[in-house]
This record gives C-alpha cells, structure tokens and sequence, in this order.
C-alpha cells in the first residue's frame, strides 16, 4: 500500500469518525444516558428489588432465601398492621387538611397585604419559608424542646396561663402524641402549600377580581366563586404532592416521638425502617414498602392525569 | 371619611393575622435559641425564662469544642456542593433532549421520572443497603452522593424542562444557522439565557440535599462521616434533661447556616418556588 493510500484511509475514517459522533449528538442518547443510567441503578433497581424482596423470607444480609408469601400474610394479619394504618390516616389526613387550609389563608393574607402595600409581608413571607428550609430531624428536636411535659416546658406553662391546671403529657400519652406529631408537621409542611398557592395568585388575572367586585359580589363569594375555582387546578396538584410527602416523612417523627410511646406514632415509613433495622423483618418490612410504593405510585399516576388533562385543556 | 376608616380598620386585621402567623412560626426557632443560651437553673427554672438575663454564649463555644458538630457542617457542604454539581451536570443535558428532541418512549420516560420523585427514599435505601453492603460500598461518599444525585435529579430535570420549553425556539435555530454545534448551542446560547431556572434548581436541591436524613442514615454508620441531619440525631440521643441547652445550641448551630442563606437569597428563593409550582 502507497503511503498516499494510507493517508487518504486515515481521513476518510477520521471523518466518519467526526460524523458519527454528530449524528450521536442529534440523537437524545447521550443526552440522557446518565441520566437513565443513574435513575436505573438507583431507582428502578432498588424498587424491582424490594418487591422481588417482599416475596421472599430473606434478612438484611446474606443469600439464603426462598420465594414465599407469607411476609404479606404475616403483615396483614398482624394487629399492629391496622393500628399503622389508622396513625398513617389520621397524620396524613390531619396534616395535608391543615397545612392545605393554613397555607391557602396565609398565601391570600400576604398576596391581599402586597397589593394595598402593607409592612410586614415579606417577613411574614420569610418566617413562614425558614420553616420550609430546616431539616425535618431538627424540627422535630426543637417540638421535642418546646413539648417538655415538666413544669419548665413552654407550652405547658403556656396552657397554665390558659387556664389549664395539669400539665398536658404532649409525648407520653399515646393520643396526645400523635396530635403532637402532626401539629409540628404541619408547622414543618404550611409553607410548602402557601408558596404553590402565592404562585397561582402571581398569575392571577386581577380585573377578574375587580370585575366581580364591581357587579357587586362579597368578599366570600369573591372567595369561593372567583378564586377557588379558578385556582382549582394548583390546589389539586399541591393536594397531591403534599399527600405524598407526608406519606413520605420519616425524620421528623424520628426525632420527635421515635414512633412511640409504644407505637403509636409509627407512621409507615418508619414503621418500615423499624422491621427491618430493628426487629429484622425484611420481608415484612419490604412488603410494607411495596404498601407505600403503590400508594406513591398510585398518586403519581393522578397527578399525571390531572398535568395531561391540563396541558391538553390549555392547548384548546 | 368612612371608607379610609373601613380600610384602616381591615389593614389592622391583617397587621394582627400577620403577627399571629410570625410569632406561631419563629416562636420554636426562638425557643431553642433561648435554651441555648441558658445555664441549668434557668433551663428548670419555673415559670420559664423566655429572656435570660445573662445570655451564656459559652454553651456554644462548648458544643463546638465537644461534639462533632463542625465535621457534621464540613460533612454537609460537601455532600451538598457535590450533589448540585452533578445533577447540574446530568439534568441540564437531558432536560434539554426532553425539550428540544422527539423520540420514542419520551412521554413513558417522563412519567417515570416522575413517579421516582414521589417514591420514598426509605423504599430505595433498603435493597441499596443490602446492595452497598454486598460490595463493601457502605460509609462511602461515592455511592452516597450518586444516591443524593438520583433523588436530586427528577425535580431537577423536570423542572428544566420546563424552563427550556418557556425559550422560543428561533433562539436554536439562528444558533445552528451560525453553524453552532448542538453541545455549543446548549452551553453558549441556552445556558446563559437559562441562568435563573439554574439557580432555582441549585436552591431547590441544595435544601433538599442539607435536609436530607433516611439516606445517609441508613447507609452510613461512621460518626466521622455523618452529615449535620444525621450527627444531630446522634447528638439527641446522648443527651439528657440537664444537657438540653448543648442540644439547643448545636440545633441553632446546624440551622444557621441555611438561616443566613435564606434570609440573603429570600428574593430568589421565592422566585424559584414559584415558578417551580406554576410548571408543576
């Protein structure tokens, strides 16, 4: 072969070399091949693992294992199974009703306050958020500070003054402790539902606010003619997203109650780290996990409805 | 006459409600600043010591010079910096594919992506566990951070997403008249124009990655590595009634940070917020 032969093999393959990597680049995989590769490995994987797992007697570590049902069997049957679906309910159900009702009024409060130009709404804005921005684990220490049942705790002295005579037992009595737990959630959660609701009076149309004032209508059916319906649609969708947060919370109730007294906070998040990290029930534990799996999912699959519904109405 | 006096009189209703909202809101967060400053009488003290009058500032001092506090807050700047810097690095290019590109499956890939930020970490972090432990990979920031990065990166890209979809595509098309490349069109034309959505997604997951618990909970076991969620914990349960201002005081100390943060970048941080609730 002549040294110009070599040569001209040389560019002509450099050259297939450049345009393959530019009809790479037009096609989306490597744009988001790292993406799918780290979501695979970190998400996909763990989650075919769990339910796989969950039909399995197997222990946190180690191989020996047989396919079985009886993890789901054992759960349902269980007496605590019901109790952690009833302390689930009542703090996702309370929690999201309040911090949705909290967040609503605060997020008019302010929105109201910036248009007649009053002081104070942006730091009423900033304090409401810091709650937003602290880690849930110090949350819940600083309601485990606030709800010491001795005669130094705060809110018991609070409640004294109120008129109560006996100091409330805020974590050691079962109910007591619940309410607790979903009072600092709530706390913890309001601004989350503020922020999405201030955004949806951001886009506001305001004349029609102003056109209803004009024909006449009162300020709660302003409320509740005008802008629930119009803001109808970020209500749901801050509905769903705080659903599945709560559902979600884990550290807050671990720093405040660790589930307890007794388990009467375990909430099932962390009623499925207690199985399997404390009484090594992995199968149990992991089927537990399969429960909140559909439930996220589940609520995932509304939510996507609802955007598709949404993007195809505004499309119209 | 009697209108202004209507509107003065709804004004201080709002002024009240306004008070009623800050002081149910700052009032733990004073709470445990007041405990931390306090020495052991003042903390058993009954009625109890809202202002005390000598403020010990020494308890910080102790808690810095005693516990791992300062290791936990390095900790968690690292993990944090590290985490945004990646997702930052995956999600701009895929958001990008997601907005600018058709292919098959992308409708299927979207709603994947989204039904994984609504998984719960604790559903992930048990087979990774198992996983991690199998290929000595526990109390190792490698797979810990790539475990922040993928629970960083839905939001990230979904929300990028929508940013590069609100740019109007002319912007694309002059750039590659020009003869700009794909990748040059992305990093010299988009990613200028996308600088407020980038700094929204660094806010959002920078506090989603300092609050971060389960996780490093579950995958670390190494006091020397835990971040401050996870050191914090740790530091509770050592502590006892005649300790409580140690623990107030290394709660304020955790907070602060993301305190001052906060109050600085306020502005922006709602803006973020928002737009990140209007794109859904």
């Amino acid at each position: 072969m002549t040294d110009a032969r070599v040569d001209e093999v040389k560019t002509s393959s450099k050259a297939q070399k450049r345009s393959f990597i530019q009809v790479l680049g037009n096609t989306p995989i490597p744009w988001i091949l790292p993406l799918a590769l780290i979501l695979i490995c970190i998400f996909l994987y763990p989650i075919i693992e769990i339910v796989r797992l969950s039909f399995t007697n197997a222990s946190l570590v180690g191989d020996d294992y047989s396919y079985t049902l009886s993890s789901y069997t054992s759960l349902f049957t269980s007496p605590g199974f019901i109790k952690m679906l009833w302390v689930t309910g009542f703090f996702v159900g309370f929690s999201v009703l309040f911090q949705m009702a909290f967040g609503f009024v605060i997020a008019l409060m302010i929105d109201q306050g910036t248009k007649r130009n009053l002081v104070g709404t942006v730091v009423t804005r900033t304090a409401v958020l810091s709650a937003w921005a602290i880690p849930g684990v110090i949350i819940g220490i600083i309601w485990s500070l606030l709800y010491s049942e001795t005669e130094s705790g705060i809110l018991n002295y609070f409640l004294s003054l109120a008129g109560v005579t006996n100091p409330v037992a805020f974590l050691s009595d079962p109910i007591n402790a619940l309410i607790s737990v979903t009072v600092a959630n709530v706390w913890r959660g309001t601004a989350f539902s503020m922020i999405f609701v201030y955004a949806g009076l951001q886009t506001f149309p305001n004349d029609v606010i102003e056109a209803a004032k004009i024909d006449g209508a009162g300020a709660f059916q302003r409320l509740f003619k005008v802008i629930i319906p119009i803001l109808k649609p970020i209500i749901l969708v801050n509905l769903i997203v705080i659903t599945v947060e709560t559902f979600n919370t884990f550290d807050m109730v671990m720093a405040l109650t660790g589930g307890g007294p007794g388990r009467s906070t375990e909430v099932i998040a962390l009623s499925i780290y207690n199985q399997i990290f404390n009484n090594f029930h992995l199968g149990e534990g992991a089927a537990a996990a399969v429960l909140l799996l559909v439930i996220n999912i589940a609520l995932t699959v509304v939510y996507f409805r609802f955007l598709e519904k949404g993007s195809k109405e505004g499309r119209a | 006459m009697r209108n202004t006096a209507k509107e003065r009189f709804i004004n201080t209703g709002y002024y009240i409600g306004y008070a009623v909202i800050v002081i149910f809101f700052v009032f733990p967060l004073f709470w445990a600043f007041s405990l931390s400053v306090k020495n052991v009488p003042e903390l058993f003290a009954t009625p109890p010591i809202l202002f005390p009058s000598d403020p010990k500032f020494e308890n910080y001092a102790y808690v810095l010079q005693n516990t791992d506090v300062l290791t936990y807050l390095g900790n968690s700047f690292l993990i944090v910096f590290a985490t945004i810097l990646f997702v930052l690095l995956i999600a701009i290019p895929a958001a990008y594919a997601f907005s600018r590109m058709e292919f098959r499956y992308k409708g299927l890939a979207l709603i994947a992506i989204l039904i994984f930020q609504m998984v719960s970490p604790v559903v992930v972090a048990i087979p990774l566990y198992r996983f991690f432990a199998q290929f000595h990979l526990l109390n190792n920031y490698i797979s810990l951070i790539a475990v922040y990065v993928a629970i960083g990166l839905p939001i990230a890209t979904w929300f990028l997403r929508g940013y590069f979809d609100s740019i109007p595509k002319e912007l694309d098309e002059a750039a590659i008249i020009d003869g700009c490349s794909r990748l040059q069109l992305v990093w010299k034309v988009l990613l200028p124009v996308c600088a407020p959505g980038i700094a929204s997604v660094t806010i959002l997951v920078g506090v989603q990655s300092w609050s971060q618990f389960v996780i490093p909970f579950i995958l670390l076991d190494d006091n020397h590595l835990f971040p401050v969620s996870v050191g914090i914990v740790n530091l509770q349960s050592t502590t006892n009634a005649i300790t409580t201002h140690y623990l107030a005081a290394a709660s304020i100390i955790s907070i602060l940070p993301v305190i001052i943060v906060f109050i600085l970048l306020q502005r922006y941080i709602v803006g973020a917020l928002t737009s990140g609730a209007v794109k859904g």
